[in-house]
């Protein structure tokens, strides 16, 4: 047994140097060190793969002496990756964001002033109103957008002519909506499909209440009277109106899109970012779109997107920023624009969205677009928004089955999150 | 630990010639010794100074002492339901994937023919990757799927939203990881049902056991050794299940079949708390050793070894 001093003593050297090491890990030096910019981005398929690496072109022309490197991982384990390169210190230079979740990872990044905007070739300018918004917090800007999105009730033109059932149109109101929803009901489909996804479910009680469930200071807002009464409304469209399905499983993150774009159900709110494929579904249905109704308040929605941001501790902040200037240029953005992916945050490239769908739904998506976006305001979020997701989803479940009330479990998720 | 130098006999002091060689020991062992601190005893130790600390996945982090101990045990929300849903599924999932890989085993039994097929049948969950088994069996349970739309077409009976309604989606973790489970330990338990010793069986035939006499008092008793190894390795297969919930329920509804890996995941990152995640993959780890040890010690009642 004696001989064990000498093994502990050397365990115990070697996991001091091991700690040391670790310790000495959060100076956070992005990038690579060998002066290549890391651009991380989510992609879900080959597809967007493609698209990114035509991007990256563009990128490459326009800096012919800078190296890029694109990274990518798919949008639900992409937040996942980046919490585990944060905590490791190894965030790429040029980090994809999405607005809503950039509260919650705001100190990663790099706030950025006019004069680092100068120096990518960009200018406050050159965004759509409200555009910015997306990738500000605090006031401080911390990335650049490269889309703009709001959310939209998307319908099926064919369920609703077999059922009779009126159709939605631009500045319709909740009556219209309900009547809509209640008519396309039949044995064979639901009127309506409910949603597991932050605004895929929060943007109807949003619109119907007026109230974000953020008030204005920045704190969580769930139990406002106003929204919980719109959420219990929400709700109820499975439980008491009977025009929505209850969901099959917390782990079916897209639940009301699936059901949707699978021709189960007449109706459903998603974003403008998949405009295009719903237009193309491959159930084969005549898709359309309108803006979410009017309640009481008005029609009140939120503008959404995602942007680039430079991270702290980017080693060639220069060379990021011009990295940053060209993913956000206007070839970039009229290459995204034309191609339909999504609607392009630099206002001079929107219009080429609408050009690149079919001429047959390209006045009716433009004017949807046109009414959606009209009267918009930026999206308010507190540090923990993910968080509050994460949470809420699974008790969602529960009450679209009728096994727990809406108003019980935004009371719970308050208590736990709001500060 | 055990020298084999003659000189551990002698009690006072220590040779020269032990010392040298413990020392040369050291250093070819210094190989393996580098790669087990720094991928096993770094880690640990890090878990540990980590639960001691609130740890965001980045920002500050500042000392907690046991405060996130502290907080899983009388704050959070979703501590408790995740330790009895662990509880519930170890519970559940034990004694059914035991009972029927054992019944599987028996059936297969030397008699029947073209055994080696069916094994290999009952295999097949075991090395298809679970994301693809998950997601079948999601497409069966759901309402629109083929369980229940059998179901409507044939009884005119809707059953219940299996994955969505509390009291049921338990039940299907379960029953679904049982199915993906047992063949494991049908093949453990049918190759120790071929090596038994064929004179034991012959005397007993000749002392007349037969059927459930013989299985009760001569099949168990010699097949217990590799009973307790297929519990020891089920009950901790079963405590760090993760990925039949997570696939299958997403953890709900509400945090119904949350079991406390995914609680563990979820805290460190979707909540980004390391801290707090840490501290409890450690209550985890002591609830897994304490019970393994708990069998070890329980084993000399049941568990017969010829020797």
């Amino acid at each position: 047994m004696r001989k064990r001093t000498p093994l502990l003593a050397g365990t115990a050297v070697l996991a001091t140097l091991g700690l040391a090491a670790c310790g000495s890990g959060d100076g956070g030096s992005a990038g690579s060190g060998d002066g290549t910019i890391v651009w991380d981005m989510w992609a879900g398929s080959q597809s967007d793969t493609d698209a990114l690496n035509e991007t990256l072109e563009i990128v490459e022309a326009e800096n012919p002496d800078l190296d890029v490197r694109l990274q990518t991982a798919p949008w639900n384990d992409y937040f996942t990756k980046l919490t585990t390169n944060l905590s490791s210190g190894n965030l790429a230079c040029v980090t994809s964001m999405n607005g809503q979740r950039l509260s919650t990872y705001a100190d990663a990044f790099e706030p950025l002033s006019d004069a680092d905007l100068e120096t990518a070739g960009l200018s406050r300018d050159d965004f759509a109103p409200g555009a910015l918004d997306i990738m500000t917090h605090d006031g401080r800007l911390l990335g650049v957008p490269f889309d703009v999105a709001t959310m939209l009730v998307y319908y099926n033109k064919d369920l609703l002519e077999a059922a009779g059932a009126p159709e939605p149109e631009n500045g319709w109101t909740f009556d219209d909506f309900e009547a809509t929803a209640k008519a396309a009901t039949t044995d064979a489909n639901a009127g309506f499909a409910v949603g597991l996804g932050e605004f895929q479910w929060m943007a109807l009680p949003i619109a119907r209440s007026g109230q974000q469930p953020v008030d204005e200071s920045g704190a969580l807002a769930l139990t406002d009277p106003s929204f919980v009464d719109a959420a219990t409304w929400y709700s109820g469209l499975v439980t008491d109106q009977q025009v929505a399905l209850p969901a099959a499983s917390a782990a079916d993150t897209g639940w009301g899109e699936n059901q949707y774009s699978g021709g189960n159900a007449a109706m459903a709110v998603d974003g403008t970012w998949n405009a295009v494929s719903y237009l193309g579904n491959d159930a084969g249905f005549d898709a359309g779109m309108v803006n979410m109704p009017a309640g009481e308040n008005g029609s009140v929605s939120l503008v959404l997107g995602s942007g680039y941001g430079i991270a702290k501790g980017c080693e060639d902040k220069e060379a990021a920023l011009q990295v940053l200037g060209s993913l956000v240029g206007k070839a970039a953005q009229d290459a995204m624009a034309s191609s339909g992916r999504s609607y392009p945050a630099r206002a001079e490239s929107q219009p080429l969205y609408f050009d690149s769908l079919d001429a047959s739904v390209r006045d009716e998506v433009k004017a949807t677009f046109d009414a959606a976006f009209a009267d918009v305001e930026g999206q308010r979020s507190t540090t923990t928004w993910d968080q509050v997701n994460t949470a809420l989803q699974p008790n969602l479940v529960s009450v679209y089955n009728g096994q727990a009330e809406m108003a019980d479990v935004l009371e719970q998720t308050q208590q736990q999150f709001g500060e | 630990m055990t020298t084999t130098s003659p000189a551990g006999l002698r009690r006072p002091g220590r040779s020269r010639l032990s010392r040298v060689e413990s020392r040369q020991a050291l250093g070819f062992m210094s190989p393996a010794l580098v790669g087990l601190a720094l991928f096993t005893v770094v880690p640990v130790g890090l878990s540990i100074v980590m639960s001691l600390f609130h740890w965001p996945a980045f920002g500050e982090r500042s000392f907690a002492g046991l405060g996130n101990y502290v907080e899983l045990f009388t704050a959070n929300p979703d501590f408790w339901p995740a330790l009895r849903n662990s509880a519930v599924f170890a519970l559940l999932y034990v004694p059914l994937n035991l009972v029927v890989a054992l019944s599987l085993a028996l059936a297969l039994g030397p008699r029947i023919r073209g055994r080696g097929a069916f094994r290999v049948l009952f295999f097949i969950p075991v090395v298809t990757p679970i994301v693809a088994n998950a997601l079948v069996w999601k497409m069966l349970l759901q309402p629109q799927g083929l369980f229940n739309g059998l179901s409507v077409s044939l009884f005119g009976v809707e059953l219940p939203n299996f994955l969505a309604d509390e009291r049921w989606a338990m039940v299907m973790v379960v029953v679904m990881s049982v199915w993906q489970g047992m063949g494991y330990n049908m093949l453990i338990f049918s190759a120790a049902l071929e090596q038994l010793p064929a004179p034991v069986i012959e005397a007993a035939r000749i002392d007349g056991a037969q059927g459930s006499r013989m299985l009760r008092s001569v099949v168990l008793p010699m097949l217990s050794p590799a009973i307790f190894f297929a519990t020891v390795m089920t009950v901790i297969t079963a405590l760090q299940v993760f990925a039949q919930p997570q696939l299958l329920t997403g953890g709900g509804p509400g945090n119904s079949t949350l079991p406390l890996v995914q609680f563990i995941y979820n805290q460190g990152f979707k909540f980004q708390q390391l801290g707090l995640a840490a501290a409890a993959a450690w209550i985890l780890f002591v609830l897994i050793i304490g019970l393994t040890a708990f069998q070890f010690r329980a084993q000399k009642r049941w568990v017969h070894y010829e020797h």
